[in-house]
């Protein structure tokens, strides 16, 4: 009995010093809408924790950003809009748990989310069941909009095939044949190595290994010890979030960015921003970014964010929060209604119009497989540069010339009678 | 402390000899509040799911407790059984069967094997040694759920199989909320009568003597290793049943209902309730799932506030919040 006692007791001392953080986290919810219309209600799981948390935060401050704006502009079908969101904490289980209870408490009308591929996933099944639109923002995994494909899912962000199709030819002429991998263990992973593999097979390139971490590895050295001795051409890093960030961190440790390049899908202004300058470096992805010369509507919209959110500058995820929420509006007016079949029609072929797109070509949501045909900036890390000015990109690729057609995806669409 | 809970137990096992007309009538009311539970939650701001999650880790908890609460074992391990019985279940309908309740039998089934086979692993060694066993066998079948991506789906967790319809006599009712929640109050009722008839038939005195006097047992010639590891296999069949009836409310199971930190909840849920009282774990998974459910919608830092309630609990009512409210109207 005594050591059981003593047991609890070091749990939960454990447990005060989690609760000493508490005071003052209480935050109150927001916003304000002086006419007194029922609101418009769109639920956000995204993650505010977790490995995931800072690309979260971006696509909800960009979201937010929209929703601040529709809202001055008279709102949606001069109803106010409601931006109601949860922290899905870039884990599928909880995801679902959140998404249950802004469906049964809050009665949203649409839900979208979440920057992780697995919780998108879990999201739109769930989205499928409860006969709701669902718009997944940041989850790039190939079968949402491919082999899953669903009649309510629609996606904003990339497919993991355009991120790996966007740069694959470049990396393979400038650096060579044989390639290793180090993998994030879960959906978005495996379909980009599944998606380079393909290509690099197709090209005549070969495997020099690969691995797989699982999400939230902190210590890559037995991964790089192995790069380090099978010496391939290009160290593919196939890595969400943090776990990015941690591993670029230690090649730069180990030197390997300076005998091997380092490349791969996906680079996020986030990582870059919390990565230190000599960790900075490779060939890499981007899916927006905030510096595009000529591009109308843009500077006014980072001029106007950045007021909003204290200089920081806008990266991909806040966009495809931005874009998303607009998505919504542009297509329940099309619609004009919030049925789940109305909206999903008003929003198959729907064009983001050049304020909302902010990219020189116009994205539309396919209506086969409702993916959003947005560009591609593949593009290198610049040495030395700082924030925000850190990636080069080295062109504008329009989606639909890098995207596979629906058929080649997987997808076929189904809807209820 | 260890006075005090034998104390507690001296006061209490006499007051359950002469109270039973007041335990018949606390078990009626408890029996029409939770048969009505469809009726007022909406009234009061709550949804359905919601009731069926509080039962569910209520279930979970109280088979716990059976371990914890009355042989005086710490198992820092039994999300290990509820998570194997929602993947049994989730595989089972996705590959197998559209029955609700083949499935459900095999999920239970497998997470209480697993139990039987691993606990006398476990009831080897006593106190601390005895929990951090129970966790690494707990955290196996967390990475086995988290690599084995051909089978278990990994860090996606176990999607594409969908709640079926109640094989009625005669005909097949559709479950949606309600039909679910009288699923899991049907389980918790079933689980609850036999946990009770358990406690109350030898075996149920011998679990309670070994956590009172494990020496003394021992002395008297007693295996009281075999009656641990009988008492960790009833525990690990109620939670995997918790567990198969958490993969049928969710349509999806993640690789996080094995991880320890889901045993630490279903232990937070036990001794914030009572670990002394057979409904308290009931008591503890209302506050939990309620906490959880309200103040995560107004801050992120959800963990803290139940870290919080934990904290002054453990320090205010160390019997937990139903031994408090039985030791003030016993005094």
């Amino acid at each position: 009995m005594t050591n059981q006692s003593a047991l609890i007791d070091r749990r939960s001392i454990l447990k005060a010093g989690a609760a000493a953080g508490i005071a003052g986290l209480l935050a109150t919810p927001e916003p304000t809408w002086a006419a007194s219309e029922k609101p418009i209600k769109i639920g956000m799981v995204d993650p505010i924790t977790s490995i995931f948390a800072a690309m979260g935060h971006s696509e909800i401050k960009g979201a937010k950003f929209a929703e601040e704006e529709i809202n001055k502009k008279g709102g949606i079908m001069s109803r106010p809009l409601q931006l109601i969101v949860e922290d899905g904490a870039g884990n599928p289980g909880t995801s679902i748990d959140k998404a249950k209870r802004l469906v049964a408490r809050e009665k949203i009308d649409f839900l979208m989310g979440t920057v992780n591929s697995a919780s998108s996933l879990a999201l739109s099944q769930f989205a499928n069941q409860h006969n709701m639109l669902f718009l997944c923002t940041g989850g790039h995994v190939d079968a949402l909009t491919g082999t899953n494909c669903n009649w309510n899912t629609f996606r904003t962000c990339s497919t993991t095939w355009m991120l790996t199709a966007g740069d694959f030819e470049t990396l393979f002429d400038k650096f060579g044949k044989s390639w290793y991998f180090i993998t994030t263990d879960y959906a978005f992973g495996h379909a980009e190595q599944a998606d380079y593999e393909k290509q690099l097979k197709r090209h005549g390139g070969t495997m020099a290994g690969s691995a797989l971490a699982p999400v939230g590895t902190t210590d890559f050295s037995s991964y790089l010890i192995e790069v380090k001795a099978k010496k391939p051409k290009v160290l593919c890093l196939l890595l969400a979030g943090d776990d990015q960030v941690n591993c670029m961190k230690q090649i730069a440790q180990f030197g390997i960015d300076k005998e091997i390049a380092v490349a791969g899908a996906l680079i996020e202004l986030e990582q870059l921003q919390a990565l230190p300058e000599n960790a900075r470096y490779g060939w890499w992805t981007a899916e927006w970014y905030w510096k595009q010369p000529n591009t109308p509507h843009l500077a006014d919209f980072v001029k106007a964010y950045r007021a909003k959110y204290k200089g920081e500058y806008p990266s991909a995820r806040s966009w495809f929060g931005y874009a998303s929420t607009y998505a919504i509006k542009l297509a329940v007016e099309r619609a004009k209604s919030l049925e789940t079949m109305k909206v999903v029609r008003g929003m198959e072929g729907l064009v983001l119009p050049p304020e909302v797109a902010l990219q020189p070509n116009a994205p539309m949501y396919r209506a086969a497989d409702h993916q959003l045909m947005l560009s591609m900036f593949p593009g290198h890390v610049l040495k030395g540069a700082q924030y925000p000015d850190l990636f080069d990109v080295s062109s504008i690729i329009p989606g639909e010339k890098l995207a596979l057609s629906p058929a080649a995806a997987g997808c076929k669409m189904t809807y209820p009678s | 402390m260890s006075t005090d809970l034998a104390t507690e137990t001296a006061r209490t096992a006499p007051q359950a000899r002469t109270g039973m007309s007041r335990r018949t009538i606390g078990n009626v009311v408890l029996g029409v509040v939770l048969l009505t539970v469809p009726l007022w939650l909406p009234l009061v701001g709550g949804y359905t799911d919601l009731a069926s999650r509080v039962l569910i880790y209520a279930l979970a908890a109280m088979g716990l407790n059976l371990l914890l609460g009355f042989t005086g074992g710490l198992s820092f391990g039994h999300a290990a059984y509820f998570g194997l019985g929602a993947y049994g279940v989730g595989l089972m309908l996705k590959y197998e069967t559209h029955s609700l309740f083949l499935a459900l039998g095999v999920g239970t089934l497998v997470g209480g094997l697993a139990a039987t086979l691993l606990g006398p692993i476990a009831v080897r060694r006593r106190g601390i040694y005895f929990s951090m066993i129970t966790i690494a066998i707990g955290q196996m079948f967390y990475f086995i759920a988290i690599r084995w991506n051909t089978l278990t789906g990994g860090y996606d967790g176990l999607s594409g199989f969908a709640r079926p319809k109640f094989a009625g006599p005669g005909h097949l009712l559709s479950m949606g909320p309600t039909g679910m929640y009288y699923l899991v109050l049907a389980a918790f009722a079933i689980a609850a009568l036999l946990l009770w008839i358990v406690l109350n038939a030898p075996l149920g005195h011998a679990f309670v003597a070994i956590r009172e006097n494990h020496k003394r047992l021992t002395f008297l010639g007693v295996s009281t290793q075999r009656y641990i590891a009988i008492s960790f296999a009833i525990s690990g069949f109620i939670a995997a049943l918790a567990g198969g009836l958490n993969a049928l409310l969710d349509g999806f199971a993640s690789p996080n209902l094995l991880n320890y930190s889901m045993s630490g909840d279903f232990l937070i849920i036990a001794v914030l309730g009572g670990m002394r009282n057979f409904y308290g774990p009931l008591a503890g998974a209302v506050i939990f799932v309620l906490v959880r459910d309200y103040v995560s919608s107004v801050t992120d830092n959800w963990m803290s506030v139940i870290g919080l309630v934990f904290v002054v609990s453990v320090i205010f009512f160390p019997m937990g919040v139903l031994g408090f409210f039985n030791r003030k109207s016993g005094s």
